[in-house]
């Protein structure tokens, strides 16, 4: 498309989005290498890639959250993108739709559409009528044929999903929607929804919108997409038409062909394994049906799964963190009532959770007060607490585990770097020196020297005799810190790997195996 | 990454500056005390009026400290100043009119304050009713007891020796009522700092699911916090009926500088976190200041008016110093921050 700034007349040969050798650095890591990509209107392009690969760097740059590197480009419908410029995304045509919708659900269906372009009014008051009638055909242009008045609370899902694309096409006078980014937005439907999902987007594709489809799922790409792009490391793997590809090379240009044979640290740890230490059976919770595992003293157990595969509820559920609607969790021998957490931790049992601002940690309290929260009573002497051993038994986990800044114990949480925080909330559960220690996203937004440190610390559990279960989405830290890992697939464990068969590419292969795949 | 040092360079600065960010309350009370001394010499240079203030505010301390336990769990108590009242009238009202010896009377007082202590536990924890809501009913509620308990007949307190001294007897001019109130505070300073039910406490107010994780009783401590809130406000009934009288409404008027104490306090000694001593100094800071207002110009109104202006300003000032070093915090990590 050179010139395409003197052909006016040929507006609609334009690609809807054409982003031309975008690179975008991290502290010097490069998180997005040259990537170029073309979607022309009623398009609808996947956008495939492992956590890590860039497709979240790519959806920021065109965004405007994130500036690209110098050199690089972004047109839309062949104008210019200003960068870093949430405005300029927004009056060129972009449109983004997020795993979290952003919906208001006890609201309507109406209010949610208009809270922010505005409802129809006459002297400050909304016109009932000409806006349901309104609210009917924005509706109507996604497929959705329901009563705007509806409760979002009471939608299915994939109805949801469509109102928020709804929305998101919302035209106002100052600009034309040309560009549709769908972020997962599969991720968390059931698998039956998933369907009148897939027809929401095409509808909206036939009405002239370029969609740019950014999955796991690759059931879906094939149902859907017209053409995929393949990042890799940041990279650019591959440009091509859906039709080209049946779904095994789609795997390999995902994985890639090359063996990564990562050191496997825990391989070299010599346990004295004896009887189980944990036991769960039938476990059934949110997406989970009925799952049983396993674990013993010095085991590292791993959870591998795409977003919506019950990898992220395994963990929870076990700890009773979230509740449980079936199935029994045994640690040496006491079963544990769900939904108690001092009562699993009683029982020796310990949990990260994934989210340490929402759920971990307490951000506004000291350092040591997160670490000693769940431990205090050892301190208490009669009258009141021993700061002095307290302190002095946090400085040393603040010594083992490299917390910086070094020996800055009191200052509150959100002083520190996310791999720090870890480190303080590892220290906090490490410290009662648990018979089971789960940890759900262990490493997540953790730099990669304390990504390290963190996995040092809990093979250093494991040899100790702990059975440590880790629930994780980076698949390259699985395969490097696991004797073993099962991988999910929707609800259910499909797949045991171990020893030799414990690799990243074939962690990823099972992860993304579909249906079809495992009856066969 | 020069900035990830700032923390210990900061902690190393602040040993050598004057602590404006900590310890703020404290200047403006030596400001508010030269202004005053200077402005009207004769009546607030006196030492008359310092007791008087003493006694005065101890009993808005005690009520602050009360409101400080469950804020700290994260729970309102807005029946704080209605408990108090209920207590005064229980304590006069059976002295006075069933003959009560005064140590029942006082210990069915306190009771009382407990017994709404644990209803309010009970509506917050067990039927989830949101803190502000229960409370505030709680509050009407009690109102309407008031006027059942009295028929509408404001209750007179004993006037013996005994029950006078409880709260006026001097010691080193100071009424005894003050030295009560100081002690509690340092109950209360050792149990929200020294002891595991304190910890968790902040806890429970400080992120409720990180607590619930890490085994921390949520629903019980938030019931116990709102018991002692109950609890130390029967004692603050008895000690206001002995020492001023009894009202049948006079337990409003207390609420909204408890308020401001407890907030202004948050943004003293312990930034960030309701605190005993904060508390205890930000009612001095506030008395003394509505105090030399009055003497300096005589006008009744100022005492609702720079409560209310200082809630406002301690609330926007404790919000604002957060967001700031929440900021810092945030460029800090986005800069080490690994690609994702």
């Amino acid at each position: 498309m050179s010139g395409s700034l003197n052909q006016e007349g040929q507006a609609a040969s334009r690609p809807a989005l054409s982003a031309t050798h975008l690179s975008k650095a991290f502290g010097g890591i490069l998180a997005l290498n040259d990537v170029s990509l073309e979607i022309n209107a009623s398009e609808v392009h996947a956008l495939l890639g492992e956590n890590g690969s860039g497709k979240s760097t790519f959806i920021k740059i065109l965004s405007g959250y994130h500036r690209p590197e110098d050199g690089g480009e972004v047109l839309i419908n062949g104008e210019k993108l200003t960068f870093a410029s949430p405005t300029s995304t927004y009056d060129l045509g972009c449109r983004f739709v997020h795993q979290d919708l952003g919906l208001i659900s006890t609201s309507s269906i109406l209010d949610n559409l208009y809270f922010n372009a505005g409802f129809p009014t006459r002297l400050g008051t909304i016109q009932g009528r000409s806006a349901r009638k309104r609210a009917a055909v924005d509706l109507e242009k996604v497929g959705l044929s329901i009563d705007p008045r509806q409760l979002v609370a009471n939608l299915t899902p994939s109805m949801r999903t469509g109102v928020a694309i709804a929305r998101a096409l919302l035209n106002d006078e100052s600009s034309h929607v040309r560009l549709l980014v769908l972020d997962e937005p599969t991720a968390t439907l059931p698998q039956n929804e998933v369907e009148s999902l897939l027809n929401i987007v095409r509808t909206t594709a036939q009405s002239g919108v370029a969609v740019l489809y950014v999955t796991h799922r690759l059931d879906e790409v094939f149902q859907i997409a017209d053409n995929i792009t393949v990042l890799r490391d940041g990279s650019k793997v591959a440009t091509t038409p859906t039709s080209s590809l049946d779904r095994r090379e789609l795997i390999n240009l995902l994985v890639g062909t090359e063996f990564e044979d990562i050191h496997v640290e825990s391989q070299n740890l010599h346990s004295e394994h004896g009887a189980d230490v944990l036991t769960v059976e039938n476990l059934i919770s949110g997406p989970l049906d009925r799952v049983g595992f396993s674990a013993r003293p010095g085991d590292v157990v791993g959870f591998a799964g795409i977003t919506g595969s019950g990898r992220e509820s395994v963990l929870g559920a076990t700890f009773g963190a979230t509740p449980r609607d079936g199935g029994t969790v045994v640690i040496a021998g006491a079963t544990i009532p769900p939904r108690k957490p001092a009562n699993s931790m009683a029982a020796g049992m310990a949990y990260l959770p994934p989210d340490r601002k929402v759920s971990g940690g307490f951000m506004d309290s000291s350092a040591r007060d997160n670490v000693t929260i769940s431990n205090i009573q050892k301190f208490w002497r009669g009258f009141n607490i021993n700061r002095k051993a307290e302190n002095r038994e946090v400085a040393q986990w603040f010594s083992e585990l490299g917390v910086r800044p070094s020996g800055a114990i009191a200052l509150p949480l959100f002083g520190f770097s996310g791999g720090n925080q870890q480190k303080v909330l590892f220290a906090k559960w490490l410290s009662r020196t648990p018979k089971v220690l789960l940890l759900d996203e262990p490493t997540q937004g953790v730099d990669v020297g304390a990504k390290a440190e963190l996995h040092r610390r809990l093979l250093k559990a494991a040899s100790d005799g702990a059975a440590v279960i880790i629930s994780s989405s980076d698949v390259d830290e699985l395969a490097a810190v696991c004797h073993r890992v099962y991988v999910m697939r929707d609800g259910h464990i499909v797949k045991q790997l171990d020893g030799s068969a414990l690799t990243v590419a074939n962690i990823t292969r099972e992860c993304l195996g579909s249906q079809e795949e495992k009856s066969e | 990454m020069s900035n990830v040092s700032q923390p210990a360079l900061g902690s190393k600065l602040r040993n050598i500056n004057f602590g404006f960010d900590r310890f703020s309350g404290l200047y403006i009370w030596g400001l508010f005390i030269v202004v005053f001394a200077i402005w009207v010499p004769d009546s607030f240079f006196d030492l008359d009026t310092a007791q008087g203030l003493a006694s005065e505010k101890s009993i808005i301390v005690l009520i602050a400290l009360a409101l400080m336990i469950p804020l700290a769990a994260g729970a309102y108590d807005l029946s704080v100043g209605a408990t108090t009242n209920i207590s005064a009238v229980v304590v006069a009202k059976l002295q006075t009119d069933a003959g009560w010896p005064m140590w029942n009377a006082i210990a069915m007082a306190v009771g009382t304050g407990a017994l709404i202590g644990i209803i309010n536990g009970f509506v917050v924890v067990k039927l989830k009713v949101n803190s502000f809501i229960a409370t505030l009913a709680m509050a009407s509620v009690i109102a309407s007891a008031i006027i059942i308990i009295t028929g509408q007949r404001q209750p007179i307190p004993p006037m013996d020796k005994p029950w006078l001294n409880l709260t006026q007897y001097e010691v080193f001019g100071f009424q005894s009522v003050a030295l009560i109130v100081l002690a509690f505070a340092f109950i209360f300073w050792w149990f929200m700092q020294h002891t595991p039910p304190g910890r968790f406490i902040y806890a429970v107010g400080g992120n409720p699911e990180a607590a619930r994780l890490s085994g921390v009783k949520v629903g019980k401590w938030t019931w116990v916090s709102l018991i002692i809130s109950g609890t130390t406000c029967g004692v603050a009934g008895v000690l206001y009926a002995s020492l001023i009288g009894v009202s049948l409404t006079f337990g409003g008027s207390l609420l909204l500088p408890a308020f401001a104490a407890v907030f202004l306090g948050s943004t003293q000694f312990l930034p960030g976190r309701f605190n005993v001593w904060g508390t205890v100094l930000a009612v001095l800071v506030l008395a003394t200041g509505v105090k030399g207002l009055q003497l300096a110009t005589g006008q009744q109104w100022l005492e609702s008016m720079f409560n209310g202006v200082a809630l406002v300003a301690a609330v926007s000032f404790a919000v604002w110093r957060q967001n700031r070093s929440k900021a810092r915090a945030r460029s800090k990590e986005l800069a080490g921050r690994e690609t994702k």
